[in-house]
């Protein structure tokens, strides 16, 4: 029997576990703002991620801060090849974005089956057990998993926040993300500024991927799910709004965990790709809000949300 | 011998495959990883139209390819509506949701796979007369895609890669274009499918995973875009690799990585030391303005 505790419980846990695809698509979002690319290549680095976790604390039995320390460092070592030795040398050969898709694409396969072959095809938690004591509050169940896990996301948010509004560095990515010939001519160097999105990108798939493997289990492939999840909520967020990625992605989780009320847990992961089709069908420049009114002393104006334009219309 | 017939049957099918894979991404500029998924749909509907619904095998297969080519216009169609780039996103989910709901479909044998299919002319006239119509096939494929290519349309088509802009701006209409030949390249991987599950007689989702995609990618890219040439030489050459790998008698486990990691390994090394590929044709990779000197496509 279907009673508000049941639904009160079934929003918290979305609630919860809706913070690691923000982080997700937090990371996607920054990287196509600043950068203006695609870049599929970070299922690769999430994959990196997790594993380096994995065989930190299974195989060398480290705990936990010193695996995720060091699932940290490996991450930005990767963000910073990635950035180096890739990006930046497919800039230098002025390569067609097709290309830029492919590579990016073909780089989270290759590490996909490195990771097949080292690990498996089985499943993988970073600790033995995925099951967290719970206290109940109320008649609701909060697992000690899901308060740290928001408050990390929260916290990550809003340090981004306040590095984007009101460090230099920050200044810069917003210069670059709106016209990066512009601000170069403004002295800014383009390649710290792409190299500084990457490595915060990096930064939050690592806590997002910490966050998802003591939570679930992990398979080779599922960084490319758990991606494509990043890249319909940045799409229906709107390109270019950070924000917009991160609230959209509460909203598709929240989504999805409820949806285990109306259909069965097999066509669940399907609900994925309705979302990614939704998403470039109907909502290509992002959900706007309403149109809200503003009063400048007698005159009435209409004040929407500036329109964001796909990455690929705004090259055109 | 019938293994060998095997052998050449699956190599022809991978010809026709990375063929009609050369017409979207090499010809039309399209990218799309969803290749494979159009195999099953052609596959997946002529067995199920053949074994469950009686329909002839060479109907069934027709009735493969259209399937094919309408999936793949009701890919196109939303996605080539908004931005080329969108393409390849929805690509990759139209891949992984089809297989998903090929896996949750009980008429489709769900991921346990689809058996008894019915066979088709190997009974009657024996295993070589399939042999001899994939050949015919992968023939018919070839020539006609090399017919595209030359043809005014095939100007067209090049022209639309060169400056979609200006291929525009004289009344053509360059969205369609690229939903025809998507189509049309879908639709051959559909008759590919469909040919591959009258041999082989069992098909499961599992077949046409990413890894799939990967292999024709890499047969294309390796092989040289843009060119007649460059996707045969691909696909026998990739398709000679694994076949040299099951002779290792690894574990299956290890196996599939190991192909995948070679795929996706050749694309690489490929992309970054010979772009063109073994078959080179012009400079595909590089951004149109870049190659007439003006501008970078990707640089910010």
């Amino acid at each position: 029997m279907l009673d508000a505790t049941i639904i009160l419980q079934i929003l918290w846990t979305s609630l919860a576990t809706s913070s690691y695809y923000v982080l997700f698509a937090v990371a996607f979002a920054l990287v196509l703002k600043v950068t203006r690319l695609f870049n599929f290549a970070q299922a690769a680095i999430m994959t990196i991620a997790f594993y380096t976790a994995f065989v930190a604390v299974q195989w060398l039995a480290w705990p936990a801060w010193a695996a995720f320390a060091a699932m940290m460092a490996v991450t930005l070592a990767a963000s910073y090849l990635l950035e180096r030795i890739g990006f930046e040398a497919l800039r230098k050969r002025g390569v067609s974005v097709m290309f830029v898709f492919v590579f990016t694409f073909m780089v989270s396969e290759f590490v996909a089956y490195v990771a097949m072959l080292i690990f498996g095809t089985w499943p993988q938690t970073i600790f033995p057990t995925i099951f967290w004591p719970a206290t109940l509050i109320g008649n609701i169940a909060i697992s000690a998993w899901d308060l740290p896990a928001i408050a990390t996301t929260i916290g990550s948010l809003a340090a981004l926040f306040v590095f984007m509004r009101f460090t230099r560095v920050g200044q810069f990515m917003v210069g670059v993300a709106d016209n990066p010939d512009l601000a170069e001519l403004y002295g800014i160097n383009k390649r710290q500024i792409f190299l500084a999105a990457m490595l915060i990108a990096g930064v939050f798939v690592a806590l997002g991927m910490f966050l998802y493997g003591t939570r679930a289990q992990v398979l080779p492939q599922t960084a490319l799910s758990l991606m494509l999840f990043a890249i319909a909520a940045t799409i229906m967020g709107g390109i270019g709004n950070i924000a917009g990625a991160a609230i959209t992605a509460v909203v598709l989780g929240i989504i999805q965990n409820v949806s285990i009320l109306v259909i069965s847990s097999e066509w669940q992961g399907f609900l994925l790709y309705v979302f990614l089709f939704l998403a470039i069908v109907f909502f290509p420049s992002g959900l706007r809000l309403p149109r809200r009114k503003v009063r400048f002393g007698t005159a009435t104006r209409e004040i929407a949300p500036e329109p964001v334009a796909p990455a690929a219309e705004s090259k055109a | 011998m019938e293994y060998l017939y095997g052998v050449i049957i699956i190599v022809g099918l991978y010809v026709i495959l990375a063929t009609s894979f050369n017409l979207i991404i090499g010809y039309g500029g399209l990218i799309s990883i969803a290749h494979p998924v159009f195999f099953a749909l052609g596959a997946y509907a002529s067995a199920v139209l053949s074994r469950d619904f009686g329909v002839p095998v060479p109907f069934a297969m027709l009735a493969g390819m259209v399937v094919a080519f309408v999936s793949s216009i009701a890919l196109a169609l939303p996605s080539l509506r908004v931005s080329g780039d969108y393409l390849l996103i929805a690509s990759i989910g139209f891949q992984l949701g089809v297989l998903e709901v090929i896996k949750n479909l009980r008429f489709t044998g769900g991921p346990g796979g689809f058996t008894n299919i019915p066979p088709f002319l190997i009974r009657d006239l024996g295993r070589e007369s399939y042999v001899l119509l994939v050949v015919v096939v992968m023939i018919a494929v070839i020539l006609l895609v090399r017919w595209i290519a030359r043809s005014d349309y095939g100007r067209a088509m090049s022209a639309m890669q060169d400056d979609e802009l200006a291929y525009a701006s004289v009344g053509r209409d360059a969205m369609w274009m690229k939903i025809v030949i998507f189509a049309l390249g879908s639709g051959i991987a559909g008759l590919a499918g469909a040919l591959y599950a009258h041999y082989f007689r069992f098909i499961a989702p599992e077949q046409f995973e990413i890894l799939q995609s990967a292999a024709i990618l890499t047969m294309v890219v390796v092989g040289g875009m843009r060119t007649t040439w460059g996707p045969i030489v691909g696909a026998l050459l990739l398709e000679a690799v694994p076949q040299a790998i099951t002779f290792l008698h690894l574990p299956p486990s290890v196996l599939g990585p190991i192909q995948g990691l070679l795929f996706t390994g050749l694309v690489l090394v490929f992309m970054f030391f010979r772009p063109q590929g073994l078959v080179p044709a012009v400079d595909v990779w590089r951004a149109p303005q870049a190659r007439a000197g003006k501008a970078e496509e990707f640089r910010s």
